[in-house]
């Protein structure tokens, strides 16, 4: 798990740790914000008359009075210049600035994966979720992430159908196969 | 010790283990752990995330049998991929890999894949057999345990996880907190009363924790990865000469006693609830280090750097089996998306398990031995697809973890609401991940959180309101001394691990670094 990195690359590389914390300064206000969100929604649970001695609400209040008071310790730190360290990964370059416009487009691929499922089928929204991201993330050329998407989505659906006998939403090209449609032979 | 009836048991569950079909989920279980750990990225967590739903129509036994090799599988697959892959990351735990690192670009790549995969099984069986002795008794003792001792088990558990395990106490207690306020969403279960769920009707029976688990380790390992990904083409260092030939006399000789020593060390710190692997390798490092007599091999590629942590790493992984199995508590993100699939099942671990489940924990118990065995014969043939399944092209291979991770929360309950609540936990896995707060604390806060509710509501039923009868009972008394022992050994240790991070940094920049392809 993430933890203090051994020791600060030699190399003047770009880091985005430089400049001013925005980042992490909305992330702990978020965190501060969810947990003055719990102590105040914890008055809003009904407390019915057979609740024993800690009803519903304490444990609540609790995690609320936490969560304001890590972040609050975070953000005391930031004050003080206590940057958190982004976790490292096998794939993750540590000297490379964050290129926020890459995720957003994996981001954007994976929305109009969930919105498609049901629209044109499992195996075609699942082309676009693959071969968005493969694209996003830099596969060339552009029409082999989608292929790709497309013959795994198919082998999914299939193997769910015929194995597992579970049907992922066909979409309306697919569904003049029997195999998929879940209604059987014929159907 | 186990009384002779366990013997029975486990030569029964030995027995359930070993039908043909059953052997045959375990070595597939030990080939997706070890191809999936191979794959970067990818932990034993993600991955048997990820696998979870392919396991929903098998029955119960198998489907634990195929998680028990998932679980040592993915642990092998792990080492393979630090020692080979030329970019070493950053993280505390990758420090004693990047020993087997140093030793592969050294030529010696084929010794440290050897010492890693046959310390791992010595420690892992050694670990198991701890296990079992062990799991029966303390199951036996916890029977015993009232409310207030599991809540101060359970407490023990949240700091450790979460204060004292990551580099920012404060960050692990957010990510602490945040797990405790997703297990708050959903009805109550004492007085029936919605908490949280904004009137949404797919909150009011909880936050599905596969979706939990899956959304922060695969989705959200995958957007972070995407806003610093390392391009180029991927380096695997080439491995050389035959497999049978890779441990030398010499090799054997220094390794040995590292491998005894990692899984004294690891069996413990795995076992009680502070924290897994992490530690566990760390002090199996520090200590090959301070006892060898060729100090200055070590940021080099000393073999017992390699064999020692590998040893413990496994040992620890069987470790924290003891309180998941026999007390259900999970101390580890690992050990709670196992908890996941057992309670997919219908399981509840715990000291009751043993006795109401007894055929199927002694068949899963039985299926580690036999996981370790079969991990040990496939893995040193097999590295030369381990190799080219490393160099699946970086794209793809996240492009195919986000997939199927749409795909294992769709086919939950076929919901594509069930998508969006894994893309938003996806979101804050990466921003969790991008700022250092780390993302275990959450997932076991997650599941233990309720079951702490749970207990200390009891408790105070009991009592009467009586706050001094959580700490007057014998068991949690000593629960909450050990708690101070570990807060103060942990400062102690992270002392030490600063300065034995900065030897090491002084070591790693006299050699040369690898050099970014972008």
């Amino acid at each position: 798990m993430s933890s203090a990195a051994p020791a600060p690359s030699p190399a003047p590389a770009p880091s985005s740790n430089e400049g001013r914390p925005v980042g992490e300064l909305v992330v702990a206000l978020g965190a501060l914000a969810l947990g003055l969100y719990t102590v105040v929604g914890s008055f809003g649970i009904a407390v019915p008359s057979s609740a024993s001695v800690m009803g519903p609400r304490a444990f609540p209040v609790a995690v609320g009075l936490l969560l304001v008071a890590a972040a609050g310790l975070v953000l005391a730190g930031l004050a003080r210049g206590r940057r958190g360290e982004a976790e490292g990964g096998e794939d993750v370059d540590p000297g490379v600035r964050d290129d926020w416009r890459t995720t957003a487009l994996v981001v954007a691929a994976f929305v109009a994966h969930l919105a498609l499922i049901e629209v044109v089928g499992w195996a075609f929204a699942a082309a676009v979720l693959f071969g968005g991201t493969a694209w996003a993330l830099g596969a060339r050329p552009w029409w082999r992430g989608p292929l790709l998407g497309l013959v795994l989505g198919l082998v999914v659906q299939l193997v769910f159908a015929a194995g597992l006998g579970v049907t992922l939403p066909p979409g309306p090209l697919l569904d003049l196969v029997p195999v998929l449609n879940g209604r059987g032979p014929g159907g | 010790m186990a009384p002779v009836g366990d013997v029975g048991a486990l030569l029964d569950g030995f027995a359930a283990a070993a039908q043909p079909q059953f052997l045959l989920y375990a070595l597939i279980g030990v080939f997706l752990g070890t191809a999936v750990g191979v794959l970067p990225g990818i932990g034993p967590a993600m991955a048997i995330a990820l696998l979870l739903p392919l396991t929903y129509t098998l029955e119960p036994q198998a489907a634990l049998i195929v998680f028990a090799g998932i679980y040592y599988g993915g642990m092998y697959g792990g080492s393979t991929t630090s020692i080979l892959l030329n970019t070493p990351g950053e993280s505390a735990s990758i420090i004693t890999a990047l020993e087997g690192n140093r030793m592969a670009r050294a030529g010696r790549g084929a010794a440290a894949l050897a010492t890693a995969a046959i310390g791992s099984f010595v420690a892992g069986t050694i670990a198991t057999v701890l296990l079992t002795l062990l799991a029966p008794t303390v199951a036996r003792l916890a029977v015993r345990l009232g409310p207030a001792d599991y809540f101060a088990l359970i407490v023990v558990a949240f700091v450790t996880v979460g204060a004292l395990l990551g580099s920012s106490v404060p960050r692990g207690l957010v990510s602490l907190g945040a797990g405790l306020f997703l297990g708050l969403v959903g009805t109550d279960t004492l007085t029936g009363q919605q908490r949280f769920t904004l009137g949404l009707p797919s909150f009011a029976d909880g936050i599905d924790v596969v979706i939990v688990a899956v959304g922060l380790f695969a989705v959200g390992e995958a957007l972070h990865t995407a806003t610093r990904m390392r391009h180029g083409p991927v380096r695997v260092i080439p491995v050389t000469g035959s497999w049978r030939t890779w441990l030398t006399g010499d090799d054997l000789r220094r390794s040995w006693r590292p491998w005894l020593r990692g899984a004294a060390i690891g069996f413990p710190i795995g076992s009680i609830p502070a924290g897994g692997a992490d530690v566990a390798t760390f002090l199996s490092y520090s200590a090959e280090r301070r006892l060898s007599r060729r100090k200055e091999e070590f940021g080099h590629g000393a073999i017992e750097g390699v064999a020692g942590p590998e040893a413990a790493n496994n040992a620890a992984a069987a470790g924290v089996l003891v309180p998941l199995l026999t007390l259900g508590l999970p101390t580890t993100a690992t050990a709670a998306v196992i908890l996941v699939a057992f309670q997919a099942y219908g399981i509840q671990p715990g000291p009751q398990l043993f006795g109401s489940e007894g055929p199927l924990v002694w068949a899963l118990i039985a299926s580690l031995y036999i996981g370790n065995v079969m991990l040990l014969v496939l893995n040193l043939p097999l590295i030369g697809l381990w190799v080219k399944v490393l160099q699946i092209p970086r794209h793809y291979l996240y492009a195919g973890i986000l997939l199927f991770a749409a795909l294992g929360s769709y086919a939950l309950n076929f919901l594509v609401a069930d998508v969006v609540v894994l893309l938003a936990i996806g979101a804050l896995g990466l921003l969790m991940r991008r700022y250092g707060y780390p993302v275990a604390p959450l997932v076991v806060a997650l599941i233990l959180g309720p079951m702490a509710e749970e207990q200390l509501r009891r408790e105070l039923a009991i009592s009467q309101g009586d706050l001094t009868s959580l700490v007057t009972s014998p068991f949690a008394a000593a629960a909450y001394l050990l708690l101070v022992g570990l807060v103060v050994a942990s400062l102690w240790l992270r002392r030490r691990q600063r300065r034995a991070e900065a030897e090491l940094a002084a070591l790693l920049d006299e050699a040369p670094r690898p050099v970014p392809t972008s």
